[in-house]
């Protein structure tokens, strides 16, 4: 029986048990689902003719080799542009002879024509150095590069290290405690600041010299100093400590290298290549965020809307494609690059990410031009989220917001823990699920076609939330709910201020930070609120807007234990980490509880002050925002001032 | 048993309530018309019959199923004001697409296709729509709505800027289909169009019906029948100078009056003044001038089921 007739007349005799409807439907689901997907790839296909393929194909072709050209061999642009005149039995004719900047000749050869030398450096037997001609300065400055170039590779050369290198340097990179703020101490549970000095023991692998006191190290047992560079142990019995991440890379550097040749542990290649990730994601969600817009403007997603297949369905099957595109290309990049299953898995709820942020802002734009402003934000945003933290793999805990850096680990062989993964991909995951349930919420006839500015459509998706969990439950359900749906992004804005003040001095970096993490969680504790107020959801009485703010905050308070995952990677050892998400957990019991169950005190309170002026108008709303943060900015300042 | 039973319904926006408690049912086979000014909320009302449009109130209820069930939504052909088509597609990819959406089997979804797109006379079936013109694009539409072999359709405004001989051949399509069994919801703004093919019809304005019922029904409720006692002499002053029109014409004197019993008088009249009838005849209201009177300022009637 085809799905056309399976539902044909109002009553059936006979109802089939739960289970199997419940599969039918699914099925049936998957099916349309398919067909929305298949219909969405002929038709994007559609749109490009044969020219347009036949360009891009050579485009790609013609990058391709000139990309591996340049990768293998360099531009050669340099090659040989300076000339140099020294005969070979001269010291520094292999250092011309080497570099690909030069070419020497004889000093023979050199012809002097009244000012017109044939040479841009001239060597003379007796050990002068002369410049001649109009390029002469510059080729000297290069040949002097050459010969720096040259030196140091003799002396990497060099199997006697304490002969090339009189003097090594250790270098310890030690991450900034919750304790070298408080007073210097150690932390009352000990944890934060005692781990740096522990970790640099602990880093130590039999073989290597850990004593990074001394500074100097003779060089005795062949291992350098730089095996030290990252003070962490990895030690996971200890669960406030800075974990194990990028531990791998540096220590496993043996190579003896000169000290001005020192470079900040930056995973260079492994960063460029997990790059390589996120190009094709920037140009994907173009063609995914058109064709969204396609739907709306003109109504012509109108027909889909009539058709058996519901919203969630459409927009599933729009997106499929995109996002299994995206996937079939990470797998090709993985396998070209050498990446394996992490950088695979790592890279996926990216581009998850980057559709559905693509996709809510493609329902909130009102035309194609404001799209293009929707999908470069989205772009920067994301990119920048992604990137920036991975350079920091090799560094600090803070790298694992994003999963970038999963994928920087296992570019570099490293295996992340369940915990790292969970931590890094989980919110871009829960993100993109709450970014896809707003905009399927307002994936219908009254909402996508309408020309409202930005702000009242992000009302009115909320709204479509609060009516839907009010038909399902209660309409008091609807704060809890989504405050809890909130976390995500709550998560991710404070990930990401904690990332950006990470650089910033403290003294600077604290405050700001306690009234930005303030502020996210009550604008996220609130916003929905107000959305129902401005939607005449809610009853205006104090006693409702009361009973709201509790929902609110306890809703918040119940999935904010979530965010606790942090301590699965030790963000709160850093001081603006703590200052975002709270002191780690301590162990004395009274604390423990007090640190665990007084933010519900603080988030129904601070709710309840919103929902309070949320339910008097906009301006009533902004003050009691502003009221509320304050409040909680000054909870979080003086819980760690007391647990500190 | 109606297979459209509209009852209450009602939809607001804010402190604007676009239909207002509409309520009206419809017989199978019957092609219905849903007249009104702009804003009257026509469309609102169509659209809430087809699971578009959620109401804030009230129910319309297709063949047994609320709107938005997928029951429901397989038995309905929708074809709205503007249906803009996926431009890159072809008529037949453009129709095999939705048949597969909606579950038609493939072999019976070609056969359907090709033979509504003969009976629609529409050439051009591998031509990527973008390139077609713009009554073969609304006759696309139309297949479209068909494609799904519905038991109630919903025509909004379907001749809409097309031209008069497209104009026409939807019409007859439309008649055609309604004599097939086929329940068609049809609402135009050229009241011509609906006054042809409609069997009975609501007149909305401003979100509530002002009239319903067959056009006959309507006429006697809202229209003025008019006499034209056409004499040799005049016999206007045999009436209130409210009650009678006249147009002086050639010799002819023309009466026009609102009921017989001013005929009689204008006979009388007439007899009395040495003259004679010469004809007299009467005249219905168009439904335009029925629908130009409520549109104009006639108090609203209330709805009744």
């Amino acid at each position: 029986m085809s799905d056309d007739s399976a539902d044909r007349g109002p009553t059936r005799s006979v109802q089939p048990p739960r289970l199997v409807s419940a599969a039918s439907h699914l099925a049936g689901s998957a099916t349309r689902v398919g067909r929305i997907a298949r219909w969405e790839l002929t038709k994007s296909a559609g749109t490009i003719d044969r020219k347009t393929i036949l360009l891009v194909l050579a485009v790609v072709a013609v990058a391709g080799v000139v990309g591996l050209s340049v990768a293998d061999e360099g531009l050669g642009l340099e090659d040989e542009i300076y000339v140099v005149g020294v005969d070979e039995d001269d010291p520094y004719h292999d250092v011309a002879s080497e570099s690909e900047q030069f070419r020497p000749i004889a000093l023979s050869m050199v012809d002097d024509d009244g000012g017109d030398v044939n040479a841009d450096v001239i060597l003379t037997r007796d050990g002068e150095i002369y410049v001649a001609g109009e390029h002469g300065e510059a080729a000297y400055d290069a040949f002097r590069d050459a010969i720096d170039d040259y030196n140091e590779q003799r002396m990497a050369d060099e199997a006697d290290e304490a002969a090339a290198y009189p003097v090594l340097v250790t270098v310890n990179y030690q991450e900034r405690t919750l304790a070298d703020v408080a007073d210097g101490a150690a932390t009352p549970d000990g944890g934060a600041a005692d781990a740096s000095s522990d970790d640099g023991a602990g880093a130590e692998t039999p073989g290597q010299d850990a004593d990074s006191d001394d500074g100097i190290d003779t060089g005795g047992d062949g291992v350098t100093g730089e095996q030290d560079a990252v003070a962490s142990d990895g030690d996971s019995s200890e669960p406030l400590q800075v974990p194990d991440v990028g531990d791998g890379a540096v220590t496993e550097q043996t190579t003896p290298t000169s000290p001005g040749a020192l470079e900040p542990p930056f995973p260079f290649e492994a960063l460029v290549l997990a790059f390589l990730f996120i190009v094709p994601m920037n140009f994907v969600i173009q063609a995914y965020g058109s064709t969204i817009m396609d739907e709306r403007i003109k109504r012509r997603g109108e027909l889909l809307l009539v058709s058996p297949a519901s919203s969630p369905e459409i927009v599933a099957g729009k997106t499929l494609p995109y996002l299994l595109g995206l996937a079939a290309v990470t797998v090709v990049i993985a396998r070209a690059i050498g990446g394996g299953g992490q950088s695979i898995a790592a890279a996926v709820p990216i581009a998850l990410a980057f559709l559905a942020a693509t996709f809510v802002g493609a329902m909130f734009a009102r035309s194609f031009k404001e799209l293009t402003f929707v999908t470069v934000t989205i772009s920067v945003v994301l990119t920048t989220y992604t990137f920036v933290p991975a350079i920091f793999t090799d560094v600090t805990p803070i790298a694992l917001i994003s999963p970038l850096t999963l994928i920087v680990m296992d570019l570099q062989n490293e295996s992340a823990q369940i915990g790292e993964f969970l931590f890094s991909t989980g919110p871009f995951y829960l993100g993109a699920a709450v970014c896809f349930l707003v905009g399927i919420g307002v994936y219908r006839e009254e909402d996508m076609f309408s020309q409202k500015p930005i702000p009242a459509k992000i009302v009115d998706a909320i709204t479509s939330q609060i009516d839907t969990i009010s038909s399902r439950v209660h309409a008091y359900a609807s704060p809890f709910v989504l405050s809890m749906l909130a976390i995500p992004f709550v998560f991710a804005a404070q990930l990401l201020a904690v990332a950006l003040l990470f650089v910033v001095p403290e003294a600077i970096a604290l405050p700001v930070m306690f009234v930005l993490a303030a502020a996210i969680e009550e604008f996220a504790k609130s916003v929905h609120v107000y959305a129902g107020y401005a939607r005449s959801r809610f009853d205006a009485s104090l006693r409702v807007a009361a009973v709201l703010g509790v929902f609110s905050g306890a809703g918040f308070f119940l999935a904010e234990k979530f965010t606790h995952a942090v301590q699965l990677v030790g963000l709160p050892d850093l001081t603006v980490g703590a200052a975002a998400f709270g002191p780690a957990l301590s162990s004395e019991p009274l604390v423990f509880l007090a640190i665990f169950f007084a933010p519900l005190v603080l988030h129904v309170v601070t709710a309840v002050v919103g929902s309070l002026g949320a339910s008097r108008g906009r301006h009533a709303y902004a003050v009691a925002f502003v009221i509320a943060t304050l409040v909680h900015a000054l909870y979080n300042l003086g819980v760690i001032a007391l647990v500190a | 048993m109606p297979i459209v039973d509209v009852t209450d319904l009602r939809k607001e926006y804010g402190e604007f309530a676009a239909v207002e408690g509409s309520t009206f049912s419809i017989e199978r086979g019957e092609v219905f018309g849903v007249v009104g000014p702009n804003g009257a909320g026509k469309t609102t009302t169509l659209k809430m019959i087809a699971g578009l449009i959620e109401p804030t109130d009230g129910t319309a209820v297709v063949a047994g199923h609320e709107p938005g069930e997928r029951a429901m939504q397989r038995r309905l052909g929708f074809l709205p004001e503007a249906s803009p088509l996926y431009e890159e597609m072809t008529a037949r990819s453009y129709l095999a697409f939705f048949a597969d959406l909606y579950g038609v089997p493939s072999d019976v979804a070609s056969d359907r296709i090709e033979r509504t797109l003969d009976r629609l006379d529409l050439e051009h079936r591998d031509r990527r729509l973008g390139n077609v013109s713009k009554g073969m694009k609304r006759k696309v539409a139309i297949a479209r709505a068909l494609v799904n072999d519905p038991d109630v359709l919903i025509f909004d405004e379907p001749a809409s800027g097309l031209d008069p001989l497209t104009t026409n051949y939807i019409l007859e399509f439309t008649r055609e289909l309604s004599d097939e069994g086929k329940t068609i919801v049809f609402s135009a703004h050229n009241l011509f169009h609906v006054e042809s093919i409609c069997d009975r019809l609501v007149i909305m304005n401003e979100g509530q019906i002002v009239a319903r019922g067959t056009l006959e029904a309507i006429r006697e409720t809202h229209g003025t029948t008019e006499y034209r006692v056409d004499a040799t002499a005049d016999a206007s002053g045999a009436l209130d100078s409210d009650a009678v029109e006249v147009v002086r014409e050639n010799g002819t004197v023309t009466h026009v009056v609102e009921s017989m019993d001013d005929v009689e008088a204008v006979r009388e009249r007439v007899d009395a003044a040495g003259g004679q009838i010469t004809d007299i005849r009467t005249t219905t209201p168009t439904l335009e001038e029925i629908f130009l009177e409520i549109a104009t300022g006639s108090e609203a009637e209330a709805a009744t089921p």
